[in-house]
């Protein structure tokens, strides 16, 4: 049995330049961002979840999120 | 005397509509102008408008255009991809509303490509005759939605609905959970439009949000399923390119260096961007003998091919995606092996012309039921040879199921919410996060993953293999009520794994009844196509708790296209 990897890495997110605007969790479709109400920021809450769609990261108008992803892919193999 | 409202959260409307991505959203819009006055909400499991599959990659629209031969892609299309099992009518009324579509976007405020002097940018599509392309940029969904709150729709996001309700044969409404805060949320609805999309069981990144719980609620419900055996597409992609390049499998060649579409499709025509079942095979066989792995060697000149566009986000996500590949794959001094992941598909709710189901107040659209709509026939959605159809698909359905579900909306009356149905629902569905269970939802991706994915079960099918998956399926089946959520996200997934196998299971009854060999469907002890036995649609449903299978005769004398003309 070849069990896949996560399909990422690392997320990063530049905590000092994050304006809070929520565009993050809300472009992201695997539930992997969540959000902090007390200091207005975003969680990493479920990388595993990751696929690098890079949703997140292209429309963050501070461009303060990194997707690091892991390549090459780690796909189900079908043989 | 008890009451629903004590159970969790209840929210009356007369359109619900469940999922927030493209198909849903025009769903919405379409039965607003239908009937402005009608109260319209979709309810989405992540984020209405960002959510599904169609902004990813970068939105393919095939359509016909001004200067295509409809009855020459109608031939085509039932001759070569849907293999007779096309609702041919269907597929008509698909056709000749497609270019409606893409006007839709632009009056939509969705960006479409143009030449410089204005014009959309009509491009011949390479894998059917008769047949055009365009690009669209992929924030499509987000002025759409901006219409549709302007039109008044209302939405809840972060919502997972597992199951409808029904009283009698009709759905009156669904419950689910918020995926944040594990609040439980009893919707009543005159008329409930699926629009969850497809079931992909999470093997392809893109397409990991297609977990079929659209199909399963409906199943479960009493609604008939159909073209089931047709969800199993497979693709190539290069392991350094990471799961996202579909196109060139002329370009594969085996360890020896041999061109394998040359040995395994010789003079064939087009053959779409999805792997044709007997290079897919082929590949399979070559890797069992020694010759693996495969290599994909394009000439140093092949590129897409395709103008560049003004479509800033699509260009702003390729820009992204470039340098992750360059920073953090491999070299390109690589050679560039690759892997032949399924590309699940399984979309199988049957659905009338007006994309109603067999179950009244319910309709499902886009890829709850491209196959079960069989305006595909014989091939996964989207079509295998003629690709561009998802988004496409999505908003034309929508465009029939909206004012369709309005129409109904507008003479019918809400019904109450049984409390005993909607208690034992909720006990179901928080089942587990009981303490003592202890099958992690990951676990059970993996074990279904081996049953799915493999060529051996999901394209080179067999009596025998079909039944050694049904067995593998049983016993993952038995392991399903220990499954464990430590939380609300976890809660959301373990739903996500029964919708899976349910998908699963009516993927390979289907394809142990069907015994013959038909566009992607194929049986290696049933190697031909038999017209005289197998013009019919598979038809499932649940009776009585056991998974019932039946056939009905397409009617193929009454249309146009015949076997043999």
């Amino acid at each position: 049995m070849n069990e896949p990897r996560n399909w990422v890495n690392k997320i990063e997110i530049d905590m000092d330049a994050c304006k809070g605007c929520k565009t993050c969790m809300n472009a992201c479709f695997a539930d992997v961002i969540r959000w902090n109400d007390a200091d207005n920021k975003p969680v990493v809450a479920y990388p595993e979840d990751c696929v690098w769609c890079l949703a997140c990261e292209v429309a963050c108008p501070t461009q303060c999120i990194e997707v690091i992803p892991n390549i090459p892919a780690p796909l189900r193999s079908s043989y | 005397m008890a009451d629903t409202k004590d159970l969790g959260e209840v929210v009356a409307t007369d359109i619900l509509i469940i999922g927030g991505g493209i198909g849903g959203l025009v769903t919405a819009i379409k039965a607003k102008e239908e009937n402005p006055n009608a109260d319209v909400l979709i309810v989405e499991k992540q984020t209405t408008g960002w959510a599904g599959k169609a902004t990813k990659i970068g939105g393919i629209l095939a359509f016909l255009g001004p200067d295509n031969n409809a009855d020459k892609f109608m031939d085509f299309q039932v001759r070569n991809s849907g293999f007779y099992l096309n609702d041919q009518d269907l597929l008509s009324k698909y056709v000749q509303s497609s270019y409606r579509a893409i006007e839709n976007f632009n009056e939509w405020g969705a960006k479409l490509a143009r030449t410089p002097d204005e014009n959309l940018v009509i491009i011949p599509a390479f894998w059917a005759p008769e047949w055009s392309l365009t690009f669209i940029d992929i924030d499509l969904m987000l002025p759409i939605r901006t219409r549709a709150r302007k039109m008044g729709v209302k939405f809840m996001d972060k919502i997972h609905v597992v199951d409808l309700v029904k009283q009698a044969n009709k759905i009156t409404g669904a419950v689910g959970f918020d995926i944040i805060n594990g609040n439980f949320h009893i919707f009543k609805a005159k008329a409930t439009v699926l629009a969850n999309g497809s079931c992909g069981y999470k093997v392809r990144r893109f397409w990991i949000a297609g977990t079929g719980d659209g199909i399963a609620a409906a199943y479960r419900a009493g609604a008939e399923m159909r073209n089931a055996e047709y969800g199993n597409l497979y693709g190539h992609t290069v392991w350094q390119d990471t799961d996202s390049g579909m196109v060139g499998h002329q370009f594969l060649v085996n360890s020896l260096g041999e061109n394998l579409t040359q040995k395994y499709l010789p003079n064939t025509g087009p053959t779409g961007v999805f792997l044709p079942v007997q290079l897919a095979i082929g590949l399979e066989k070559e890797v069992a003998e020694g010759r693996g792995p495969i290599y994909f060697e394009p000439p140093p000149s092949t590129g897409p091919g395709f103008p560049p566009m003004d479509l800033p986000k699509l260009n702003d996500w390729q820009r992204c995606t470039a340098e992750k590949e360059s920073k953090y794959g491999l070299p390109p001094t690589v050679k560039r092996e690759i892997g032949v992941p399924l590309h699940g598909e399984t979309s199988c709710i049957k659905v009338d012309h007006e994309m109603r189901t067999s179950l009244e107040g319910l309709w499902a659209i886009g890829d709850t039921s491209y196959a079960g709509s069989a305006v595909a026939g014989a091939v996964a959605s989207p079509p295998g040879v003629t690709p561009g159809s998802g988004i496409m698909y999505a908003v034309i359905s929508a465009g029939w199921a909206g004012p369709s579900a309005a129409r109904y909306a507008k003479e019918a009356s809400t019904s109450d919410i049984d409390y005993a149905e909607t208690k034992n629902l909720e006990e179901e569905i928080f089942s587990p996060m009981q303490s003592g269970n202890n099958f992690l939802p990951g676990d059970a991706i993996n074990t279904l993953q081996e049953v799915t994915a493999p060529i051996k079960y999901n394209l080179r099918r067999s009596r025998e293999r079909l039944n050694e998956a049904l067995i593998r399926l049983e016993e993952l089946k038995v392991k399903i009520p220990h499954l464990k959520a430590k939380d609300y996200h976890y809660l959301s997934k373990c739903h996500e794994v029964k919708s899976m196998v349910l998908c699963a299971e009516l993927t390979f009854r289907a394809a142990l009844m069907r015994e013959e060999s038909r566009g992607s469907h194929f049986r290696e002890d049933y190697p031909k196509r038999i017209d005289e036995n197998w013009l019919k649609w598979i038809i499932l449903k649940q009776d009585g708790g056991r998974m019932k299978l039946a056939t009905q005769s397409v009617p193929i004398d009454k249309y146009e296209i015949k076997p043999n003309d």
